[in-house]
């Protein structure tokens, strides 16, 4: 939404500041020097782009996951601060998801290595120099004779060439590992179309969304790329709105986003998909002609027999075929993490079949991107027999963590510790760089060069943008130094640094008639070059007639009173890397809320019948281990499963995630037979252990008991222009409204005191700020929050803090139900960004005794830290209790070396025993006031982007100046969907909600 | 009660005999003595370190939960000066009625009321986040040229109680110097000395009498009206807010009579030691104590009522904030609470009807301890309970104290106790001379006047 | 300690010889008596004939003079510097009744105390012959006159029913 207009506007700002980059680079390249500034020194010289006080941008990229993201990355004096998406990017075009801004806290990790340091003989960790590093490196890997093995999780990229480049010639083998790899569905895409590669999935585009338990707004593939294009086809505009059916044993943060979410039997997805292949190849005659061959095959596959396998009438299954095939087009996905069962395969091939003859393949789904991933899980195994066979003696595990991320039934750790010479160039001490010999911490993407090709035709750069934090050294230097030192094989691979390697290799991409200076230089500014694909057309291969559908198998006995069991990736801590940053542990997660620990997920009925409240410690047993975890009561499961997400438990990975939670993993089948790991294909006991742990989560009440905080309309009523407050009663008076005789009275009465508080500065004319949140495009995704803790120096407080409910979340995503109470009742979610209103009659500001709490002339709602003595009487008198108190001098504990780097120049970090609250980013409205009076014009509209709207995916949030007609903010505001929380109040907030929009229940 | 009185009430004694009686517990202390004053030191002692270590580490470490903003401490501090209403009320607003059993014991319910005034007093600064900026509040002339926010209710606080102590301390002073004279002219050596200094060269010469009698007369009127504000704006801190449950227009009279009531009943609890302890039980007579008890039934009646009406009105008003507010406040998490104040505020002091109850010192003494407990979980629920539950579900929380909040709380009663124990063997804790005026003077001739 | 006034200081116990003595003393014109009582006394101050006090003029200019100062502070400071808080109007009466009432009450009774002690100390008790026993149970008469005349007043008190005569020079 935002994009156009406020693009142009940040790049015309940005462009000069981008300009100094090489500048910038060089500078950050020339000092690994690790003596930490103890005096400050005016600049003599001052560097062309560092101008205290002004933010300089720098355009990267992401690596938090493969999707590949462009980054824009604002330094200030010299230091990142924040990560905002790069708006020119093809992928997230200017946005950015949380674990993507928590990168920052990735490169400020107290946890880092701080140098180089070698496994001396007594086991421990000896701190080395560098040069002794890469000599003792190179001299092991010159004895290897080839029997060398590395393991990496780079994207792929120049760093990974010259890395497979490296290990070839020293006639090792390079194993590319991903955690979440989607091997399913390559093996679905060979099978069924005879391509081994992902697809682009364009949803912008798809009228109708139906998920195999495909989590594409949390970690499949691209998730930021997959949300905006979901808001774009599910977001309500001009009367028209996609429909997203989601079907899986879990509701999943993507099933919530969904206008239909059925719980099927897990692992009976695949024939569900066969069956409406089936009814439309039997029903529709748009299917192209080569699927005419698979009638045979479907035939079995008929709704009744699906009906059968998943729980679900088949009535409902016809429906839904039905209305997929008749929107063009369509879009079904498959092939989620948790989702993925022993029949995952089968599932990926049997959707592939469904999109193909819905018409889909070509339309919504797109090969030749040919989506980043890595060499899969059997590869890894591979590696693994041959560790075991002692067949490798050095081992380089660059940017993974198998020891973590792999089961620990796989008994990989064991297989690892017999290669004799193990390096890591982990950033961290990470479960796999406890296990090794040598430590080589590698430089922070922000830290150094390197580019990335998340899909073919875009390829994305990475830059210096500020001096490493600690001794560290990027490790393609170190390659190049160890070629430097062996010569022999290595002779060939030779470069000054990786810098120079790198525009080395760019010289190729140089088009004709422009020189390589100003290409980069275009390159550098722009984050990359970013051309499309040419799109591969496929057609079914002869494994198409193979599609079929068994029952999945679990592993376990199956008995009486035993679960299926289901480990989930988080949108937050994705397979485990996020666990040491500190925000995105405090953040709650979007399902269920909780923070900062794992829980066990089960049916409310199961909790009736087991006798379980929230908080109970349960202990769930699987033929390959048992886990603890307080148990929490989730009504998005099928009954027969209990769900633990994964991501922590680590036993390493520094202060943060050590020993936080547990792993998910531990219940998993290691040796799973097939070229991937079931994440969903175990049976456990759920026994009752009597013990109990509050669980440490944001949520309050779950039911907004009809008070109109977050309205909906069915889309009926959205075309018709009905307004929320009258299809659903808001606010207190049962079923009354005020007469207009009353309503006239108080916007007389309004008026008036307007006219008496027009004195100093209130006599002016200024702008009145103002926000829109569009709930029908909102997902609760909470990248917002993340963006608001990174621009605003919000601390995290930690669970203790968060069990007395003292979390600091300016804007927090609240999460409410509706219906689901009696059996049948579809469940329905709805999500509500809540920042402070800025209320025009804001009842916080009177009952200050000191004005800490104030309106500002252009209709802020000011809170001065400074002022303010701590009365709280702000607080109980807010009716959004939006506002903040700093109990205990949070900033001391959360901000602490080297993390106290990322915070924000422009933004107070706040005393222990002040209010504190949102500002509408305050800081950023003025910054764009001076830049707008520097350059000697009036605000545009765009000009003033709030963090949370700035980052927000779906582009829910729109910020501006309401007094300005011609805004978008006020023409969205005067959209018939607009309403205000609790409107009887008469607070006049400046916050309009657009009320979500419900696809009529069916069926 | 003023025809009741004279029967009930002929003074049994000659002004001799009261001067010495009263001055008699001027005298040197017992161990008893000394070990209750120790504890009270004890207890203050605790929240003074309690007090330090919030200063040092923050409001953190008391047991508040988000929404709930306010809880213990705006509780105690409500409860303190509640308390003290009911000195005013005796000393000031039942001399206007010129009520005769209030000669005895307004002394000592003047010196609860200044002590509990002072206690209250202390609160606004321990609760708030930076308590060394409390001063703040005052309009001063400052470097920011900014004044404070007198819209606020804070600020009608910090003036409407700083009034207070400044006219009960007073009150209590100016009744105080005939008595201290008396006392002087029966002293020797240096405690003569200090009571000489203290009774401001009084000698009870008629003009001495002639401005006193009407200063004090002034002083009881202005008194007057001036209870009935502080409480009222007090309840305004709440009342003047929109969370349900507190935006109720009943407030100022309903805390008022709750601050009577609580005040009573702390009154029972010191005097019916005290005139042991000091041996005064033929001045402190069933007759008083059957009027305190009166009084507290009076005003646990309207108590009573004014809970049956917040019922009313929120299930009336049909205003759904209201209504969950109320039914959560007695059904919710926090019942217990609830039926706590029900119970011993409104039903309690309805055992008062019977005069055997109301005569029976040791009833009055274990229905006064129920009046305080029942008292502080009123406020308790109002502040906590509709904290916890106001419009936005999703903010809902419950909080539970913790050891700071009952530091504090604990360190309140010390800190009040010191003061009154230390007052108790100081000062006369009964009016002489008021005393005096009631008793006839011998004559010479019979009849006469 | 100021020079003794010189004078005849007598001693009742009987409210009724002590009030015959007053008026038989004002009938023989003596002015400046000194009565002292344990108690304030109707009594007495009827034989003494005493108007009330003037000390209700300072509670009534104490108690304007608050109110003014009241209404006075909070509206200035107000629109001093004027900051909008609630939507309400910078400078509003109603919250501000509230501080102009405390403050009526505040000045008024310190006023009040005020006028008290000013007035006595127009009237200084100094040098007057004084018994500790009339803080007691005793009331006392002091009449200020010379030894010419001292003797008669120490009859006329003694048939008044003086339990005691003191003859103070």
């Amino acid at each position: 939404m935002t994009d156009e207009s406020t693009s142009e506007q940040i790049d015309r700002r940005k462009f000069l500041k981008v300009l100094g980059v090489t500048g910038g680079g060089a500078l950050a390249l020339s000092g690994c020097s690790t003596d930490r500034v103890t005096k400050l020194i005016p600049y003599l010289v001052q560097s062309e782009d560092q101008v205290p006080g002004v933010a300089t941008y720098y355009a990267s990229t992401c690596t938090e996951c493969h999707a590949g993201c462009g980054l824009h990355v604002k330094t200030r004096e010299a230091r990142a601060i924040k990560l905002e998406g790069n708006p020119e990017h093809p992928v997230n075009a200017g946005k950015l998801c949380a674990r993507g801004q928590a990168g920052l806290q990735g490169l400020y990790n107290p946890g880092r290595l701080k140098g180089p340091k070698a496994r001396a003989a007594d086991g421990s960790f000896q701190e080395i120099t560098w040069d002794e590093a890469i000599n003792r490196l190179a001299d092991k890997v010159g004895a290897a004779r080839g029997k060398i093995a590395v393991i990496t999780g780079a994207a792929p990229g120049t760093f990974s060439d010259l890395l497979s480049a490296w290990t070839t010639a020293l006639g090792g083998q390079v194993v590319r590992y991903h955690a979440f790899d989607h091997e399913p569905m390559r093996a679905a895409n060979r099978q069924v179309f005879g391509i081994d590669e992902l697809p682009a999935y364009d949803f912008a585009k798809a009228r109708y969304i139906v998920s195999f338990g495909a989590d594409f707004l949390e970690t499949w593939l691209a998730p930021v790329e997959h949300q905006r294009g979901f808001a774009e086809s599910h977001g309500y505009q001009d009367g028209q709105m996609g429909k997203h059916v989601a079907f899986g044993p879990r509701m999943s943060l993507t099933g919530m986003n969904a206008d239909e979410w059925h719980a099927i039997r897990p692992g009976s997805d695949a024939v569900l998909a066969l069956a409406m292949a089936n009814l439309i190849m039997s029903e529709r005659t748009g299917a192209p002609a080569d699927a005419n061959g698979l009638r045979g095959v479907l035939a079995p596959h008929t709704p009744e027999a699906a009906a059968q396998e998943t729980g679900l009438p088949a009535e409902a299954i016809k429906r839904i075929a039905r209305e997929f095939a008749s929107a063009k087009p369509s879009l079904a996905v498959a092939g989620g993490v948790g989702n993925q069962h022993r029949g995952a395969t089968e599932l990926c091939a049997a959707v592939n079949i469904l999109n193909y003859v819905a018409g889909n393949v070509g339309q919504t789904v797109n090969f030749g991107a040919a989506l980043a991933a890595g060499d899969g899980y059997g590869s890894m195994n591979d590696l693994a027999k041959r560790l075991d066979a002692g067949e490798v003696t050095v081992v380089l595990v660059h940017e993974a963590n198998p020891i973590y991320s792999l089961p620990k039934s796989s008994k990989f750790s064991g297989k690892f510790a017999k290669a004799t010479f193990k390096v890591s160039t982990s950033l961290f001490l990470d479960e796999t760089a406890r296990e090794c010999d040598l430590l080589l911490p590698g430089h922070h993407a922000l830290e150094r060069w390197d580019d990335a090709r998340p899909r073919r035709g875009v390829t994305g750069l990475m830059q210096p943008v500020m001096q490493p934090v600690f001794n560290t050294m990027a490790t393609g230097d170190v390659l190049l130094k160890v070629a430097q030192r062996l010569g022999g094989p290595l002779a060939s691979i030779s470069a000054p640094s990786f810098e120079a390697y790198l525009k080395t290799a760019w010289q190729t991409q140089v088009p004709r008639g422009s020189d390589f200076d100003t290409f980069w230089r275009g390159a550098l500014q722009r984050g990359g070059v970013y051309g499309s694909a040419p799109a591969t057309p496929v057609r079914l291969a002869p494994g198409a007639q193979q599609v079929g559908y068994h029952k999945p198998a679990f592993d376990g006995t199956e008995t009486a009173g035993d679960f299926i069991f289901s480990a989930y990736p988080t949108s937050m801590l994705h397979d485990g890397r996020g666990a040491n940053r500190p925000w995105l542990l405090e953040m709650s997660d979007p399902v269920t809320k909780i923070t900062w620990h794992s829980w066990v997920e089960i049916h409310p009925d199961v909790a009736r019948d087991l006798d379980v409240q929230e908080g109970e410690i349960l202990r769930l047993t699987s033929p390959f281990g048992s886990i603890e975890a307080p148990a929490y009561v989730y009504p998005g499961l099928h009954p027969g499963l209990v769900a633990v997400p994964l991501g922590l438990g680590h036993t390493e990975f520094g202060e943060y995630a050590k020993g936080r939670g547990v792993n998910a993993l531990d219940l998993l089948n290691g040796e799973a037979p097939g070229g991937f790991l079931p994440y969903l294909a175990t049976r456990v006991s759920v026994a009752k252990t009597g013990k109990y742990q509050r669980v440490a989560k944001t949520e309050g009440n779950v039911r907004q008991l009809g008070r109109g905080i977050a309205d909906a309309l069915t889309l009926e009523q959205a075309r018709s222009g009905v307004a929320p407050a009258l299809a659903e009663k808001a606010g207190g008076h049962e079923g009354e409204e005020n007469p207009p005789r009353e309503v006239a009275a108080l916007k007389g009465w309004r008026e008036e005191q307007q006219e008496e508080a027009r004195l100093g500065a209130y006599a002016q004319d200024f702008p009145k700020w103002a926000m829109v949140v569009d709930l029908a495009r909102c997902t609760g995704c909470s990248a917002c929050v993340t963006a608001c803790y990174a621009e605003n120096n919000i601390p995290t407080v930690g669970p203790e803090q968060i069990l007395r409910g003292r979390e600091m979340t300016w804007i927090r995503i609240e999460r409410y139900y509706e219906g689901g109470e009696s059996p049948g009742e579809p469940l329905e979610t709805r999500f509500v960004p809540v920042m402070c209103q800025h209320c025009g009659n804001a009842p916080c500001e009177p009952v200050c005794p000191v004005y800490a709490a104030y309106h500002t002339a252009d209709g802020l709602n000011g809170q001065v830290y400074n002022r303010c003595v701590g009365t709280r009487y702000c607080s109980n008198n807010c009716p959004y209790k939006v506002r903040y108190f700093n109990w205990l001098a949070y900033g001391q504990q959360a901000f602490r070396e080297p993390l106290n780097l990322q915070l924000n120049p422009d933004v107070t970090v706040r005393a222990r025993g002040v209010m504190e609250k949102c500002t509408f980013c305050v800081q950023r409205i003025r910054g764009a006031q001076n830049q707008a009076r520097m350059e000697d014009r009036t605000l545009a509209d765009g000009d003033v982007v709030t963090a949370c709207a700035q980052a927000c995916p779906s582009s829910a949030i729109v910020f501006g100046n309401i007094k300005d007609p011609g805004s978008r903010v006020a023409r969205l505001a005067s959209d018939q969907r607009g309403y205000h929380l609790l409107e009887d109040l008469n607070v006049r907030p400046s916050v309009t909600y657009l009320a979500k929009v419900l696809h009529e229940a069916e069926g | 009660m003023a025809t009741l009185a004279h029967d009930a009430h002929t003074p049994t004694q000659t002004h001799a005999e009261v001067t010495r009686d009263v001055v008699n517990t001027l005298g040197t202390a017992g161990r008893g003595y000394f070990m209750l004053l120790g504890l009270a030191v004890a207890m203050f002692l605790v929240g003074a370190v309690t007090f330090v270590a919030l200063l040092k580490y923050g409001l953190g470490l008391a047991g508040y939960t988000p929404p709930v903003m306010w809880s213990v401490y705006i509780t105690t501090f409500v409860f303190w000066i509640g308390i003290g209403h009911a000195g005013t009320l005796i000393s000031a607003i039942l001399f206007l009625f010129r009520s005769p059993w209030r000669t005895v014991v307004y002394r000592a319910t003047e010196a609860m009321t200044v002590f509990a005034v002072m206690t209250a007093a202390l609160f606004p600064i321990i609760h708030i986040g930076r308590q060394w900026f409390f001063y703040w509040l005052l309009p001063y002339p400052n470097s920011r040229y900014l004044w404070p926010n007198f819209k606020s209710p804070l600020i009608w606080d910090v003036f409407a109680i700083t009034t207070y102590f400044t006219v009960s301390s007073t009150f209590l002073v100016v009744g105080l110097v005939p008595d201290v004279a008396a006392a002087r002219d029966k002293m020797f050596g240096w405690r003569k000395k200090i009571y000489e200094i203290a009774s401001l060269g009084w000698k009870g010469t008629h003009e001495q009498w002639r401005h006193y009698t009407r200063a004090y007369l002034y002083l009881a009127a202005l008194a007057t009206p001036l209870v009935l504000s502080v409480h009222s704006v007090v309840s305004w801190d709440f009342a003047m807010s929109l969370v349900p449950g507190w935006h109720g227009t009943i407030f100022a009279p309903y805390f008022v009579a709750g601050a009577i009531y609580s005040g009573v009943g702390m009154v029972l609890t010191i005097l019916i030691p005290l005139r042991k302890a000091l041996k005064l039980e033929h001045m402190f007579t069933e007759y008083h104590f059957d009027n305190l008890a009166k009084l507290t039934l009076f005003t646990g009646s309207i108590l009573f009522y004014a809970y049956a009406m917040e019922y009313f009105v929120a299930w009336y008003s049909a205003n759904k904030f209201e209504q969950t507010s109320f039914w959560l406040r007695a059904f919710g998490p926090m019942w217990w609470a609830g039926w706590t104040m029900i119970i011993c505020n409104a039903f309690v002091s309805q055992l008062f009807w019977f005069k055997k109850i109301r005569t029976n010192l040791t009833a009055l003494f274990v229905i006064s301890i129920f009046i305080n407990i029942g008292m502080w979980f009123e406020r308790y629920v109002i502040i906590v309970s509709s904290l916890s539950n106001d419009f936005e579900p999703w903010a809902w929380g419950q909080m539970n104290p913790t050891w700071a909040d009952w530091g504090i709380l604990m360190g309140s009663f010390g800190w009040f106790g010191m003061w009154f124990l230390l007052f108790a063997r100081t000062f006369p804790v009964v009016a002489i001379q008021e005393i005096k005026e009631t008793i006839p003077w011998p004559r010479l001739r019979k009849g006469g006047h | 300690m100021a020079k003794p006034v010189a004078g005849v200081l007598g001693s009742f116990v009987h409210i009724d010889a002590a009030t015959e003595a007053i008026r038989a003393l004002r009938a023989e014109g003596r002015t400046g008596l000194t009565v002292y009582t344990a108690a304030a006394n109707h009594e007495v101050e009827e034989a003494l004939g005493i108007t009330s006090s003037p000390v209700r003029l300072f509670t009534l200019i104490g108690g304007l003079t608050g109110c003014a100062a009241g209404f006075g502070m909070t509206l200035w400071m107000s629109v001093d510097w004027p900051l909008l808080v609630g939507g309400k109007p910078i400078a509003s009466v109603p919250p501000y009744v509230v501080l102009a009432f405390e403050l009526t009450i505040l000045i008024g009774a310190l006023s009040t105390v005020a006028g008290t002690l000013i007035l006595s100390l127009l009237k200084p008790t100094t040098g007057l012959a004084y018994d500790p026993s009339f803080s007691d149970d005793r009331i006392g008469i002091f009449v200020p006159v010379g030894p010419e005349q001292a003797g008669s007043v120490e009859r006329l008190l003694k048939t008044a029913g003086a339990v005691e005569v003191r003859r103070e020079d």
